[in-house]
């Protein structure tokens, strides 16, 4: 009867304890999210009410050619994003753990870039990269090496973006990795090693399985906070030239503040959401099911 | 052997230089830049010699006092949502590391579900509702808002961090009668700072640099540090850029002496959040 | 023992953060402020510069404060309608920009025409006419037009010189040919362009289409109701483009870049409004103090003469949201910064003037070496298109195929014919 009473007082405080995250979420995202669904199903702007117009605006939207080849640039730097951060953060992140001097003063180094706002940011890379006078531009050339040219060519332009968010967000995705690869304990590897296996075959059976849950956590937050890509296009080229490195998120502020088109604004809202659920299903549904068998 | 060890170091010095460059030559450049005179900063070809300046910063201190207060309101800001979502992620973390059940994982998938939702999406229909709260233009309303976007990472990090923590330890409290609020403050807070402060790094970089919902929800009274820097990438009265790269270094300053006094725990913190994933 | 104290200090220190939060809170709470939502120039006009705050009696008079809030162009416009559109808004004027005075839009501001009625600004007359009717809309004043911004041809006259150009431009031709002679690496080893012009407005497109006769959108709703003389602009700036007179930077140049650029002697000509001519020459911040000089748009050699160039003028006025909270206080305000003293005041700080006695003004004349040359540009300037609901859009269509042609992605018929073709639905029927 006792043990009854106090699993029921547990059940209540662990209820309680969740509240206040959930509360936070219901509040800020979910609700106003739920408007959204309704905005984007009528025709409004500044000085007109909404008008309720069914599907229109998604048709309007997806039958955009301008709205498929900002999801294409998006989906391609995004892949890069993910992928260059993932093995950089890796490659340093082991690099740090087989032990390095200074390795305090390096380590802020390499953080640096974290603690830098994006508007600075920008404002860094468009000088450094300035096709005429930029000191990187110039020095490519006079080593003769290829030079970025993103003021010109859409792929360059990309590329540039592409880099400048590696720069921005690389040290998250490294020390979310070191720290995994911190976590793993020593007298493995000692095993290993007695065991006579090579540092490669070491990396394969012991690292790689043993960082999987932060490789797949870290991939999972940077897909998902990767997609929304938006002040370093936006500062860098503003989507051109003539639209062709917009991003889906330069789309979508265009619509809505810009043009004041609310309902085409909210519509590729919610394709922005159902596009990057389903880059990231895959991954919450296995989250679900560690948590259901962790105990 | 020796011939390879040397290659090694060799290696490593190489890939230190490559690291070094990428990450400071930006940042160098913007700080080495508030230092020169005005006309020199976008000479052609670049000025190495210069004579270095405080002009930009006496300028800033005369001209920008709003940059100032900006820093203090960013500070307020910043404070508040760190405690919000440190507190929050904790409570929630230690519920999610000690009770497992259908509906809790559920949930769970909710917290990171609800992060799809990209920040601009919302700032639509968000603008109205706050103004009818009577928030608009609020330090309030920035710490909620920054919290929120944090409590899904700060959750899972605290419910891998909590997890490390034996709970032997919080079965004998409750033996000994203490209720969960009791054994949460006195047992696992004690032993989670780490964890906590990894979680705060993480706000208190965001919501210090942070400008989309600064820039839709604040007009006056409490205008963060990004805000007033972006006015002065004015577009038709010209932009300052001596002034615009000292106060950028000015803003950088704290967040990088911040991030070297706790880089030590921010990388313990993680280690231990992150063997669960 | 330890833990406790470091958690009671943790516990202070959150309480202190919540006194200091409700402490701002309260401190702010003033009881008697305007709030003006504007860009920072127009806060920099009225309250810094030769002429000093003017400001100042307005405030001592009715015993208020101004908080300013200043954003950019886009951002600016944005916050002042969704501003307008919430039921009671803080904010008692804001500043509207011409190409966003649509019915719709009109629909959130408060008609002034009571309060002109009750409280007339001065000599309301004196203020250019067509500004004032591009801000009646449906009969009723909804704005007061304080700011103009009239497109100038400015040039550096430094580097003319080192290039053995005796006079700057006196037609289109000439000045693509200077231009083209202008791209060139100096003794320094600066690469110069011939011309900068930012990619980004239409303004610029629209400068080059008038010089030949034709347009964008006329203010009665034609498009391109000239179409060869469109071509025209639009194959002289592909052409400047292919022979390196305009950067290769042109799709992403913004207007500070051109700034920049003129200022440091990386481009011998630019078009922006003549009341940049200051800081282009400014001492600390300009390779070139002094040297850089302002003239109006050359007109092409066929017209020259025949008919005066349109220039392209951007104008600022201010307007009173519908529910703002107190439009008495709002409008003294704007009655006070639209006499002709404080017009005068402001245009010496480095506004663009409205007013036609302010160009006349012997003194300002005296000072101002570009205000000649403005009061006659100004004439026959009209804005680059006409405000309607998808004005915008317009603009960005039309932006993206100049530069698709610039860049020499799309020729001159195919784009043209494409700006029809898609900008055409947009105009109102």
């Amino acid at each position: 009867m006792r043990g009854q009473v106090r699993r029921g007082g547990q059940q209540a405080a662990t209820w309680l304890f969740i509240a206040p995250v959930h509360a936070l979420l219901l509040g800020v995202i979910v609700i106003p999210a739920c408007y959204v669904v309704w905005l984007s199903l009528t025709a409004s702007t500044f000085g007109r009410a909404p008008v309720f117009v069914g599907i229109a605006n998604y048709l309007q939207v997806l039958g955009d050619s301008y709205f498929w080849r900002a999801l294409g640039n998006t989906i391609i730097v995004v892949l890069i994003v993910v992928h260059v951060e993932l093995l950089a953060g890796l490659g340093m992140a082991l690099l740090f753990a087989s032990g390095l001097p200074c390795r305090r003063f390096l380590l802020l180094a390499v953080l640096a870039p974290y603690a830098v706002s994006e508007v600075s940011a920008v404002v860094m890379w468009r000088y450094l990269f300035d096709p005429d006078i930029g000191p990187i531009t110039t020095t490519l050339q006079a080593l003769g090496l290829p030079t970025l040219d993103w003021t010109f060519s859409p792929t360059d332009g990309l590329l540039m973006v592409a880099l400048l968010s590696v720069w921005l967000n690389l040290p998250f995705t490294f020390i979310v990795l070191y720290a995994a690869r911190l976590a793993i304990p020593g007298d493995l590897y000692e095993a290993a090693l007695v065991d006579g296996t090579t540092p490669l075959q070491s990396f394969r059976h012991v690292t790689l399985p043993l960082l999987a849950p932060a490789i797949l956590m870290a991939m999972l937050f940077r897909y998902i906070i990767a997609f929304r890509l938006f002040s370093e296009v936006w500062l860098l080229t503003a989507g051109g030239p003539a639209r062709s490195t917009e991003v889906v998120a330069v789309y979508l502020y265009n619509e809505a503040f810009r043009y004041n088109a609310f309902g085409p604004a909210a519509t590729t809202g919610w394709l922005m959401v159902s596009v990057s659920l389903l880059l990231a299903t895959g991954y919450i549904w296995g989250l679900r099911r560690e948590m259901a068998n962790a105990h | 052997m020796r011939i390879e060890r040397l290659a090694i170091g060799a290696g490593k010095a190489v890939a230190i230089a490559a690291m070094l460059l990428w990450s400071l030559l930006p940042i160098g450049f913007i700080a080495l830049s508030s230092v020169k005179p005005a006309r020199d900063i976008f000479a052609v070809p670049p000025r190495i010699a210069f004579t270095p300046t405080l002009q930009h910063y006496t300028d800033l201190w005369l001209h920008w006092g709003s940059f100032f207060v900006g820093l203090c309101n960013s500070l307020i800001i910043t404070a508040g949502a760190t405690v919000l979502a440190v507190t929050a992620s904790m409570l929630a973390g230690y519920a999610y590391s000690r009770h497992r059940s259908r509906a809790m994982s559920r949930s769970a998938t909710f917290l990171v579900a609800v992060r799809l939702i990209p920040p601009i999406v919302i700032t639509l229909p968000l603008f109205p509702i706050v103004n009818w709260l009577r928030l608009n233009d609020t330090h309030v309303i920035l710490i909620i808002l920054y919290a929120t976007f944090f409590v899904s990472l700060g959750t899972l990090l605290m419910r891998g961090f909590i997890d490390q923590i034996p709970r032997e330890l919080d079965e004998a409290a409750c033996v000994d009668g203490a209720g969960p609020l009791v054994i949460l403050w006195r047992i696992i807070v004690p032993l989670a700072t780490q964890g906590m402060l990894a979680v705060a790094v993480f706000v208190i970089v965001f919501a210090w640099n942070e400008f989309l919902f600064a820039f839709i929800f604040i007009s006056t009274r409490a205008k963060t540090a990004p805000l007033v820097i972006s006015e002065m990438i004015g577009s038709f009265d010209g932009v300052d850029w001596g002034v615009l790269f000292a106060a950028s270094t000015v803003q950088l300053l704290p967040v990088l002496i911040f991030v070297l006094c706790m880089q030590r725990y921010l990388v313990s913190g993680l280690t231990a959040g992150a063997v669960k994933g | 023992m330890t833990t406790g104290l470091t958690r009671r200090r943790a516990l202070g220190a959150s309480l202190a953060t919540a006194g200091v939060l409700g402490g701002i809170g309260r401190a702010r709470a003033a009881s008697h402020t305007l709030n003006v939502l504007c860009h920072r120039v127009h806060q920099l006009c009225l309250t810094t510069g030769v002429a000093g705050d003017l400001t100042a009696a307005w405030r001592q008079q009715q015993d208020a404060d101004i908080a300013w809030s200043t954003f950019d162009i886009d951002p600016l416009q944005d916050r002042l309608l969704r501003e307008a559109s919430l039921n009671q808004t803080d904010f008692g004027v804001g500043y509207l920009v011409n190409s966003r005075a649509t019915a719709n839009v009109a629909a959130l501001l408060q008609p002034l025409d009571a309060y002109q009625a009750k409280a007339p600004v001065e000599a309301f007359d004196d203020i250019a006419a067509g500004l004032v009717a591009a801000m009646t809309i449906g009969g009723k004043l909804v704005a007061v037009p304080v700011r103009t911004a009239t497109m100038a041809l400015f040039y550096n006259e430094a580097l003319l010189e080192q290039r053995g150009i005796k006079a700057p431009p006196e037609t289109l031709e000439e000045l693509v040919e200077q231009a083209k002679q202008l791209t060139f690496r100096t003794e320094q080893g600066t690469p110069v362009v011939g011309m900068v012009v930012a990619a980004e407005l239409a303004a610029f497109p629209v400068n080059f289409a008038r010089a030949f006769g034709g347009d964008f959108i006329t203010p009665d709703l034609k498009l391109i109701p000239n179409r060869e003389a469109m071509e025209k602009a639009l194959t002289v700036m592909a052409d400047l483009f292919k022979s390196g007179a305009l950067p290769r930077s042109y799709a992403t140049t913004s207007n500070d870049d051109q700034v920049t650029w003129m200022q440091q002697g990386r481009a011998a000509f630019t078009t922006l409004p003549f009341a940049r001519y200051a800081q282009l020459n400014r001492q600390d911040q300009s390779k070139f103090p002094g040297r850089i000089k302002a003239i109006e748009f050359p007109m092409s050699a066929a017209l020259k003469g025949k008919m005066p160039m349109a220039s392209v003028v951007e104008f600022w006025a201010m307007c009173i949201p519908a529910h703002a909270r107190d439009k008495e206080l709002a409008w003294s305000f704007i009655q006070a910064m639209s006499s002709q003293a404080v017009t005068l005041g402001a245009a010496r700080n480095g506004n663009g003037p409205v007013r036609l006695s302010t160009f006349a003004d012997p003194g300002f004349a005296a000072a101002q070496p570009t205000a000649s040359i403005e009061a006659k540009a100004l004439k026959g300037a009209h804005v680059p298109l006409p405000a309607f609901p998808e004005a915008a859009r317009a603009q960005a269509i039309f932006v993206e195929e100049v530069q698709l042609t610039v860049l020499g992605r799309k020729d001159v018929d195919a784009a043209i014919a494409s700006i029809v073709e898609r900008v055409k639905p947009l105009l109102p029927a």
